[in-house]
């Protein structure tokens, strides 16, 4: 039982039953009548006093009846509410994961199969409804609570407020999305809200000034950023699970498709599964290319094992000790089934490829159903991840430009081994006037070789120091000394591999790279042997007889990929705009073109610098929850994306060309199209609108086992799921007491009558 | 019970008698169970021998007897001489006593005036009938006696007592035993003696009582209630104020209350009763509002005061 008004109900007491009882001495005074004798009244008196034990109660029954309505309505306007168990603290955060696995259907309500989510937002209600109500004098006094949606993002859907219609709206309007987990940046958002403790005018994080939050986590558990996540020492987290921990779910986890390095044409899409049931199941995979069945191929995939991870004795019984004191912390008892295996199983595995011919590109999706029948799977709580998008591009060979002042044999050389559509020398000047023309598009790498353009070779003016004294005296503008280089001059846009130069401006940007001129003699040291671009590549052994000496300043968007004894030699510098890998030495100078590790860097460097441009055989995939973010040619308009579900909307691009889409909350084939040029890889209709396509896949293993956890370990603490329907509604007793003294007074007047009408 | 708002008072004997009362009184004569000595030569047997026409008795002569009562004819055939005796006849006293206490001066009808109409009404049977009549009226005074009429005779003398009741106005309080004593000790003779009240005596009415008897008076206790005071007609929550000695109590009229009073007044009256019994007198309650004629000739007559 609380009292939400009870100061009001105490003052009002210490004035009101005072005066009634004075106004019950008033009304002692009697009307005054005059008999004979009062002898035989008085005898009378005493013989009802004599006889009724009770008679002192009853004489002053009108009196008890009053101050009984007086308590009545007095305890009525203290407002008294009663729940079943209390909601302790004042501040709630209610943190409810909308992410992919909320979207598994196995909660029940009513025989019918309903998602987490729902059942979250139901269990959410409750407790919004369990709130201490504020009285009608002082909503102040009433619990507040918060709305945070989480998913890999997280976003306030509600802020603090006691307004229980506004707190359920906000609940009801929680969509699922078809995203990763991550809790961490939801408990930071909801930690944001508190004000921070001062303690000698320093803010001490985790301390609050406030009411400490009690957040409540409506999850199925399977968290995995949960161990980063760390609430405020003095916050209450509850965990309320919902699903159950023996949904079963097949899931696509990864795709991929790779043209064959000889034989574009041959498409080869990889799919691997995973299934988390305990028992192996049949799928049948079924592949869908421009929304034609293209294939179907039944795999088994092996259960769920426990194989790998089964804990030796002691740490099992350490863990369930631990975990009972857990329990016991939170106050939840401990489950009668036998002690779980703390581990989750870990998914069996499978796989299945697809290898078809196709040249063009093509938009792939795999499906799983149940084996033979054609007909979604069947007991698979999860039916999002039952299906997989790729964008395939063309089968395109790349078109390589070698521009160089003078010819390069070992480039050359070099370029022709490669499976390359086109492969043009152009001379620096006819470089310049492609960029002026705007043909630079005919071809995806430019190779840069002993040749920049002017103005990437400037670099960038310095402003000089500010004379001391006059501290921020002169705006930058007016500091900065003006650029003189013509925008012509620049780096165009584009993916360059540059050798035997450093460009101290890639477009408009610093590079960052200081030229400090030829060196010495240097031979190799290190390189990074897991970069995509050297992989493959042994550069054992490599003397350089002539390398230019270059420092990276801090800040520079290079990072070096191999380096000598004198310094980097191999760089790999991208900006928004420009995509390059830059060698700074002659390789003529070198006795790198001669050995097998040139033949295939080139190739590898090509290859990677074309990747971004989606030549690769898988780009342009997307997880749901990051945001679409791509450039699209300069120039065009009317730019407008289709998500997978709904209409297109209309997007704008920035002025280097990015459009940015997003967070993606669907998993599916999204397309950006607009009027304009096309990139290499765009589809172009006839009327001139190119079209570019993504795909967005949930493929994420710890999503797709949709096991609901019963625990949640929080950086600073386990979370037990609390035991289902802890919260109790709280039912306002006042209008009951008002009911009770209208009684008490309707049974007064009765009294009164019994007495008085003899 | 309640005070009489506008009480009528008597004016003179029209007021008290009425012509038809009258016509139904004057064939009536007081009696009395007991048989007294009077004080005069009176129109009732005696228990004295005396010169009445009645033969009585006959005794021996003695020296010094009256030689007219000789009865002649015994001496004649016994040659001796007796003497022939007489049954006196001798008046009756009729002693009347009226509760003046503001207590009587309430009900409606009222109590008092009833009260003072029984008197003039008895009195007036007693005066024509050549009783000796004497009333007394109690009430607040010194020795608790207001005032008194005595040794009334005759009906030349019923305007003189009818005036005096008249004049007897209600009020105050008196001790009953008091005014009793002093009625005992006054008393002229034997005979009636009729005690008009309510009896309702904080001090009690068995010392007044016990005064009163044994002093040779046929004593009749007639205890006059109001209707009032036999059904109140109160409610609500009161402060009662009790008429004489400016007592209070204070009650809330309720059914168990009501009940309570009404069993109280039952068990008073039957102690006045009782004890009334025990002691030879004769114990009578009317209402006020009794005609007094029903109460003359019904009631007394029952109980042998008047024939």
């Amino acid at each position: 039982m609380t009292w939400l008004t009870w100061p009001y109900a105490a003052i009002a007491a210490s004035i009101a039953i005072p005066a009634l009882l004075i106004l019950y001495f008033l009304k002692l005074r009697r009307r005054d009548v005059e008999v004979s004798t009062t002898l035989l009244w008085k005898k009378a008196i005493q013989d009802l006093q004599a006889n009724a034990p009770f008679q002192k109660l009853r004489r002053n029954i009108l009196l008890i009846l009053q101050l009984l309505v007086l308590g009545g309505l007095l305890a009525a306007l203290g407002q008294p509410q009663i729940k079943g168990q209390t909601v302790t603290g004042a501040r709630h955060v209610i943190l409810l994961d909308r992410s992919a696995s909320m979207s598994a259907m196995d909660e029940e309500e009513r025989g019918e199969k309903v998602s987490r989510l729902d059942a979250a937002k139901k269990q959410a209600i409750a407790l919004v409804e369990s709130l201490r109500e504020g009285g009608l004098f002082d909503k102040d006094k009433a619990d507040q609570a918060m709305v945070i949606a989480f998913d890999s993002q997280a976003e306030i859907r509600q802020q603090l407020t006691s307004d229980k219609d506004a707190l359920k709206r906000a609940i009801e309007a929680v969509t699922p999305t078809e995203t990763p987990t991550a809790i961490e940046e939801a408990i930071r958002l909801a930690k944001a809200q508190q004000q921070k403790r001062k303690v000698e005018g320093v803010e001490v994080e985790g301390l609050t000034s406030d009411v400490p939050f009690t957040m409540h986590i409506y999850s199925d558990g399977c968290i995995p950023d949960a161990g980063k996540a760390a609430p405020g020492p003095e916050d209450k987290v509850e965990f309320h699970r919902v699903g159950t921990s023996e949904a079963a779910n097949v899931a696509i986890v990864g795709m991929r498709a790779e043209r064959s390095f000889d034989n574009p044409n041959r498409l080869s899409v990889y799919v691997s599964m995973e299934n988390n049931q305990t028992l192996a199941r049949s799928v049948d995979v079924e592949l869908i290319v421009d929304g034609q069945g293209a294939g179907i191929k039944t795999t088994t995939l092996p259960a769920a094992s426990t194989d790998g991870l089964t804990l030796s004795a002691p740490e099992a019984a350490r863990a369930a000790a631990q975990e009972n004191a857990t329990r016991a912390a939170a106050g939840v008892a401990a489950p009668d089934e036998a002690p779980r295996n703390l581990v989750r199983p870990t998914p069996g595995v499978g796989g299945a490829v697809f290898s078809l011919e196709r040249g063009a590109g093509a938009i792939v999706q795999v499906r799983l159903r149940d084996p033979g029948s054609g007909t979604p799977l069947t007991g698979d709580v999860l039916a999002l991840d039952d299906s997989g998008w790729l964008v395939v591009p063309p089968a395109k060979r790349l078109a390589i430009a070698v521009v160089s002042p003078s010819k390069n044999l070992f480039l050359l050389t070099a370029l022709q081994g490669l499976p390359l559509s086109r492969l043009s020398e152009l001379s620096p000047p006819q470089f310049q006037q492609k960029a002026l023309d705007g043909t630079l598009g005919e071809y995806d790498v430019f190779i840069l070789d002993g040749w920049l353009p002017p103005g990437a070779k400037k670099p960038l003016p310095v402003a000089p120091a500010a004379p001391t004294g006059t501290p921020g005296a002169e705006t930058p503008a007016a500091a900065a000394p003006a650029d003189d280089v013509k925008p012509e001059d620049l780096l165009p846009p584009g993916r360059y591999l540059i050798i035997g130069d450093v460009p101290l401006r890639l477009g408009q940007t610093p590079s960052g790279i200081k030229d400090l001129g030829f060196g010495e003699v240097s031979s190799i040291v290190d390189w990074r042997r897991d970069h995509p671009l050297l992989r493959s590549v042994n550069l054992d052994g490599l003397d350089i007889a002539k390398s230019r000496k270059v420092e990276i300043e801090s800040g520079s968007p290079a990072a070096v990929l191999a380096s000598s004894d004198t310094g980097p030699i191999i760089l790999d510098a991208s900006t928004a705009e420009i995509r390059s890998v830059i060698i700074p030495f002659e390789v003529a100078e070198s006795d790198w073109p001669f050995n097998v590790s040139f033949v295939v860097f080139m190739a590898s460097a090509t290859g990677y610098l074309a990747d971004d441009a989606g030549t690769g055989a898988t780009g342009r995939l997307i997880q749901p929850g990051s945001v679409l973010s791509d450039r699209i040619p300069s120039g065009a308009a009317d730019i407008s994306v289709k998500p997978p579900v709904g209409d297109a909307q209309k997007l704008q691009a920035a002025a280097d060309g990015r459009v940015v889409f997003g967070p993606l909350t669907r998993s599916g084939v999204y397309n950006v199209s607009w009027k304009g040029a096309s990139g290499p890889t765009d589809f172009q209709d006839d009327e001139g609108r190119a079209t570019r396509f993504y795909a967005a896949n949930l493929f994420d293993t710890r999503e797709s086992d949709v096991a609901a956890s019963e625990r949640v370990e929080l950086a600073s603490k386990v979370l037990i799921a609390e035991s289902e329907g802890s919260a109790v509604a709280d039912r306002r007793l006042w209008p009951w007491l008002l009911l009770a003294a209208l009684a008490i007074v309707m049974l007064e007047w009765f009294v009164y009558n019994r007495k008085v009408h003899v | 019970m309640l005070k009489t708002a506008n009480p009528t008072r008597p004016k003179g004997i029209d007021d008290l008698l009425t012509s038809e009362l009258i016509a139904k009184l004057d064939p009536l004569d007081l009696s009395s169970k007991k048989v007294f000595f009077g004080k005069l030569k009176g129109e009732r047997r005696s228990k004295k021998r005396g010169q009445s026409v009645e033969f009585a008795d006959h005794r021996p002569y003695s020296i010094g007897d009256d030689t007219r009562h000789i009865d002649w004819n015994i001496y004649a055939r016994l040659d001796q001489l007796f003497m022939k005796l007489f049954l006196e006849e001798e008046d009756l006293s009729l002693q009347l006593i009226i509760d003046c206490s503001a207590s009587s001066d309430c009900g409606e009808p009222s109590k008092f005036l009833f009260m003072q109409k029984a008197i003039m009404a008895l009195g007036y049977v007693g005066l024509v009938n050549l009783n000796r009549v004497g009333a007394a009226a109690m009430g607040e005074a010194p020795g608790s006696l207001l005032s008194a009429v005595r040794d009334l005779r005759g009906r030349r003398r019923v305007h003189e007592l009818a005036s005096w009741v008249c004049s007897l106005e209600p009020g105050g309080d008196f001790s009953f035993k008091e005014a009793a004593e002093r009625i005992a000790m006054t008393r002229r003779g034997k005979g009636l003696m009729l005690v008009f009240s309510d009896f309702f005596f904080k001090e009690g009415f068995e010392e007044g009582l016990r005064r009163l008897v044994g002093h040779g008076y046929d004593v009749y206790v007639i205890q006059v209630l109001s209707p009032q005071e036999i059904e109140p007609p109160l409610t609500g929550d009161l402060r009662l104020k009790d008429m004489e000695d400016l007592d209070t109590a204070e009650v809330t009229i309720s059914a168990p209350l009501l009940k309570r009073y009404k069993a109280n007044l039952a068990a008073y009256c039957q102690q006045l009763a009782a004890f009334c019994a025990r002691r030879e007198m004769t114990h009578m309650t009317v209402r006020s509002d009794t005609p007094i004629d029903v109460l003359i000739l019904d009631y007394l007559r029952k109980r042998g005061i008047v024939k």
